[in-house]
Order: structure tokens, then sequence, then C-alpha cells
């Protein structure tokens, strides 16, 4: 008899395996209880254990075992007209006499002995055990492949990918990846552009599955999402913008180190498995959730190697200023994602200045030449301070205000410089600008974040979006909530 | 067929009504959906005339599901 | 057998969707891929004739072999050269 088999319906059950001592150490009085009463032995691991009890039930698949909820062995269950009366686990002899009401069992074994964990609730082993029930509460449509569709050019022929090579998001795996987070599958994080499709945190795990990321990485994923499609951020517009811009995402706080994120050499590259794969997951959302794609309602002209992925972490601990999500407004220590429209890297070189004065002038002229330089005001923009670059304003004392304070002023540009025609090129603005000036960014406009390896100087900015602040995308803050 | 499409190639196959089965079978097995026109069967035997006949009765239909115009 | 949980918002349906057909047909290039079982050359010579009546371009293709898929090079070549394709005669 399998353990697939009717449950009994009267009598005891016990539910064993070879590899735990007190299985082994009760097996005697198993054998004595099958004399007294209808005993029925279902055995986890090895069906010729317990040798000493001639009927026993092979459950090597565990079915009877998950169907009762056993948690250790060894457990004795009383059924009685197909209710369960009674339970008890490990050896406790006074509590098997309640169970099996009879008395004077396991003479020679001491009162009591715990038991060990059951097979069936090992992690990875309980998955599949819920996934073989219909149990995982998973709501999404399952896609059948073809027998004879290789499983990763399956999900490429279906559109899902970014042109790189996805984890097939099977149910064993979305419920793993549900496990990183206390939020409710069914919950809508957002709706995601262009097609307004509710976004919800089972969606959002299928597409992190794909993407690549652990299960600790999903509430970042889920804060993420959620900043993206927060209003303010107008995801729709930076979708279809003809553009460069994509989510530009920088992470705040103690979860960066709990999933590893690199906020050091490389920040910004390629390496590290938690920035790769949450930027990707966000990106995915988009584009399966959402339909958002390129060429369709993505029309960017160019587009930039960020919208694969785009995630790094800000350098806190090195850093003399306040992290960004405290710029913005959170309490420190609180860990959060800024979602930014934004795109590549211009580099800031400057491996002479001594001063934060002649430092900050080479920052400025290089941020004045974001999209033109007779475009102005152009757009939002980060730009991330390198270590060696963030120790020059440190040495002189300057707070991050401080700094702010001396870029937006070496930004404001002499509307002569800005006129179309004016350094023989025809781009720029209106004649009446002459007699102005005007700051290349608006007000906020521009965030400094530290990162970045400690050798080199070699600092960089992120450009954004031309329609951003009210007329368009603003950076929003969200926190990562567990 | 499903090889052309993935180069996006739009594709209608014509078979004999003896295909259907297999046809279907295939395209369950790639997770595909073809276009298809089946004839009546047998081919093998007809003459170069009833072939000519088939071409020009069912060429709307092999048209029609190549183009929507 | 391999299910996986649909990414998508589940608008459109799980089989791999056909590929969208060009809204008409003239001007474009239409290839006759003849599979190479017998009398199908006959079916799609009046087939092309019926094409070349309309105006259409066609181009003719034959598999090497009917006992195995089209090579490589000519399914490259065939997407390269034409915008659609019938593919005949098979039983």
């Amino acid at each position: 008899m399998s353990g697939n088999a009717t449950l009994p319906a009267d009598g005891l059950i016990a539910v064993v395996k070879r590899d735990c001592p007190t299985c082994v150490l009760t097996a005697p009085v198993l054998a004595e209880l099958a004399v007294r009463d209808t005993l029925a032995v279902f055995t986890q691991d090895d069906p010729t254990f317990p040798e000493i009890v001639a009927d026993r039930i092979d459950d090597t698949a565990l079915d009877a075992s998950h169907r009762l909820r056993i948690e250790i062995v060894p457990t004795l269950i009383r059924m009685e007209a197909g209710r369960e009366i009674a339970r008890t686990y490990g050896w406790d002899r006074a509590e098997w006499e309640r169970v099996a009401r009879t008395d004077g069992i396991g003479a020679g074994l001491p009162a009591s002995r715990p038991g060990c964990g059951a097979r069936n609730v090992e992690p990875g082993i309980l998955e599949n055990l819920k996934v073989r029930f219909g149990e995982t509460g998973i709501t999404a449509r399952r896609v059948e492949l073809g027998r004879a569709e290789d499983e990763a050019e399956a999900m490429f022929e279906r559109g899902w990918s970014d042109g790189l090579p996805l984890v097939a998001p099977t149910e064993e795996r979305v419920l793993r990846m549900l496990q990183g987070t206390t939020r409710d599958p069914a919950e809508i994080i957002g709706l995601a552009p262009p097609d307004l499709a509710p976004a919800t945190v089972e969606k959002i795990a299928i597409n992190a599955v794909m993407a690549g990321c652990k299960p600790e990485y999903l509430p970042v994923v889920l804060a993420t999402v959620e900043a993206v499609l927060d209003e303010p951020f107008a995801m729709h517009g930076v979708l279809a913008t003809t553009m460069y811009v994509g989510p530009v995402l920088v992470v705040n706080g103690p979860v960066r180190q709990r999933i590893g994120m690199n906020a050091l050499g490389n920040a910004l590259g390629q390496g590290n498995r938690a920035n790769a794969t949450i930027g990707r997951a966000v990106q995915l959302v988009i584009r399966n959730v959402g339909g958002g794609r390129p060429r369709e309602v993505d029309r960017a002209t160019l587009g930039n190697p960020g919208k694969y992925t785009y995630c790094f972490a800000e350098d806190e601990e090195g850093s003399c200023w306040e992290p960004l999500s405290v710029e913005r407004g959170l309490a420190p220590g609180v860990s959060a994602v800024t979602a930014f429209a934004g795109y590549g890297l211009q580099g800031v070189v400057d491996q002479k200045s001594r001063t934060p004065e002649s430092l900050s002038r080479s920052f400025a002229e290089c941020l004045k030449s974001i999209f033109n330089v007779k475009l102005a005001p152009a757009c939002d923009a980060i730009l991330v301070v390198c270590p060696e670059h963030e120790r020059t304003f440190r040495d002189a004392g300057w707070s991050k205000r401080r700094l702010y304070e001396e870029l937006y002023r070496l930004c404001e540009i002499p509307g002569e410089d800005l006129i179309a025609g004016a350094k023989g090129i025809a781009e720029g603005g209106p004649a009446t600008l002459a007699g102005t000036t005007i700051n290349k960014f608006r007000p906020g406009g521009l965030m400094v974040v530290r990162a970045g390896g400690g050798a080199g100087m070699f600092s960089g900015i992120i450009g954004g979006w031309a329609a951003s602040g009210g007329r368009g995308s603003s950076p929003v803050t969200k926190e990562v909530r567990s | 067929m499903a090889d052309l499409e993935s180069r996006g190639i739009p594709t209608v196959g014509v078979a004999t009504t003896e295909f259907i089965e297999a046809a279907a079978v295939q395209a369950k097995s790639l997770g595909t959906d073809p276009a298809y026109v089946f004839i009546p069967h047998p081919v093998q035997d007809r003459t170069d005339a009833e072939l000519r006949a088939l071409a020009e009765e069912h060429a709307e239909r092999i048209l029609g599901l190549l183009g929507r115009g | 057998m391999t299910v996986l949980l649909d990414p998508t918002s589940e608008r459109s349906p799980t089989l791999r969707p056909r590929l969208a057909r060009p809204e008409r047909l003239d001007g474009l290039t239409i290839g006759l891929l003849d599979i190479s079982k017998p009398r199908g050359d006959v079916f799609l010579d009046r087939l092309d004739e019926i094409l070349t009546e309309r105006q259409i371009a066609v181009r003719r293709y034959m598999k090497p072999t009917m006992t195995r898929p089209a090579p490589l090079a000519l399914r490259q070549q065939i997407a390269a050269e034409v915008d659609v394709v019938i593919e005949g005669l098979a039983d």
C-alpha cells in the first residue's frame, strides 16, 4: 500500500523515518501497539523501516505526511470515524499512552525523547508538495510548454525577454520568491503602463524570478516597482519618450548589506547579482505586465544600456554626507529605493583639483554640457561622486548643502550663450534670453550620491529626461518593506 | 514554418487532410499556432489539371491567411 | 512537461502568437517553398501563375530533401529575400 492510498478512518496512524534516533527508539513501541490496536505506520524515507512492524506503508513520496500535516517524527495520531481526535509527536510515554488509550508501553525506554524534523517540511520539499497538491495559492495563468520546446528558447519566443536569457518561472521558484516578502501575493503595487495592468506582488515575483533575483531581493524589487509606478514618476512618459531614459535606482539603508549590494568598485557596472537583477526585474515588469516594449510604445531613438538594468547602492559608510534617502526625507537607517528617470554615464575626470572650489568647477562644467551646452534648463541629473573626489569635500568640511549651493551657482548660464545661433550652433533659445541668466537645473533637479571604488578620481553624471518635475518625471523614493 | 515565423516571415502551410492530425501534434509540442490550409487527400495520384484546379480553388483562402487585405 | 507561470498581464493567449500579417500583399514578395514531396510543384506552379497575374512578386525555393527540415542557409536566404511564405505540399 502506498502513501497515496486513503488514510485509515479509524485506529492509530504513526509517521516515522529511519533517519531519526527517536523513531528507531520507539519502533518496539509501535510493534506493541500493532498488537493491541489497528495501526498504520507510514515511513518517510526507507520503506523497510521499522522492520519490527509487519505492515509498513511506503510514504517516500510524502503524500500522506503532507496531508496529515506532519512536522515532527515520530508522530502518533488517533483517528475516529475519519476524523483526527488526538495527536502527539516525539516520544513521551504519557502522551503516547493518552493517544493510544492504553498503558504499560515502552518499558525500558526513557520517559521522553524529542523527535526530529519531518522530511515533508524540509525546504524545497515542502514547495514541491504544495505545488503538487495545488496549494500554492498562486493565481497566475499556467503556460504549458510544448514537449519539444526548449525551456530557454520558449521564453524568448514568447517575447518575455529583454534580449538576455531568463530564469524559467516555475511554480516552485515563484513560491520560493514569494517567501521573500510577508506581503499578500494578491496585493496590487501599482498599475503598469502602457496597458495599466495591475502589477501584483505575485506578477512582480514571477518577473523577479525571470530576472534572476533571490527571494531576499523581492522587498527591494517591490519598493522599486512601487516607486516607478507612483504618479509623479510618470512611468508612461518615461517609457514612451524618444529620449534616452529608463528607471535608474539608488538603494539606501541596511538592506544593501543584508542582500550584498555593491556600492564600491564598479558599482554601476556588471558583476553583482543584487545590483544586476533588481534593476532588470523592474524593466521586465514594465515589459511583461505593462506591455511596454521597444519600437512599440517605447519610442526611444537610441535608448541606453541602462535599460537592461541600472541599479546600485550608495556608499553611505564612507560618506561624509547624508544618504540620498535622508536628503529626500526618510529617517536615517531606513532602507529605501529612489527611482530616477535617467540614462548612461558621463565621466568627470579630475586628477588635479586639490580644493573643493576647483573640483566643483570641474563638476559644473561637465554638468552644463548635459544634452547640449546650448540647452538650459536641460534635465534633472544625479552626480555620482567617487570616494577620492568626496574626500576633497570632506577634508574641506563641505556639507552636501554647501556643495549643492556651489554647483547651482556655477550652473547659472548667461542667456546670450544659450540663444539659437550662439557659438555657431542653431540649437538654442529665443533672442529674449539676452540679459537673463538661466540655470542648467531646476531647483531640486540635482542629486548627489557617493559611490565607487577607492582608487580613481573619476566621478560620473547620470543625465535625466527633458520633461522633469511637474512637466514630466520627478524622482520618487519609497521605503523598502518586508 | 515555426522557424520562418521566428525570423519575422508570416507563413502559411498547405497540406492534405491526411496531415491535419500531424500538424496539430506538432503545433502542440512546439506551443505554436501555425496557419494551415488543408486540401482533400490524396494528391499523389491526381492529374496536373486536377492539381491546378485545387490551387485555383484554394488560392483565396491561402492568401487570406497571409495578408489581411 | 514544463509548466511556467505567466509573467504577463494575461491579455493575450498563451500559445505563441502567430506573427501579425501584413495589411496588403501588393508590393510584397511571396516565397513559395516546395517541401519536396511529389506533385507539390504542380500545385505551387499554379499558385505562382495566379500571384504573378496579380502583379505580386514571387520567388521559388525548394528543400533539398523532404525527409529533413530546410537547411539553415536556405531559411536565412528565404528570410532575407521575401516578406511572406507559402509552404507546401505536405501529406
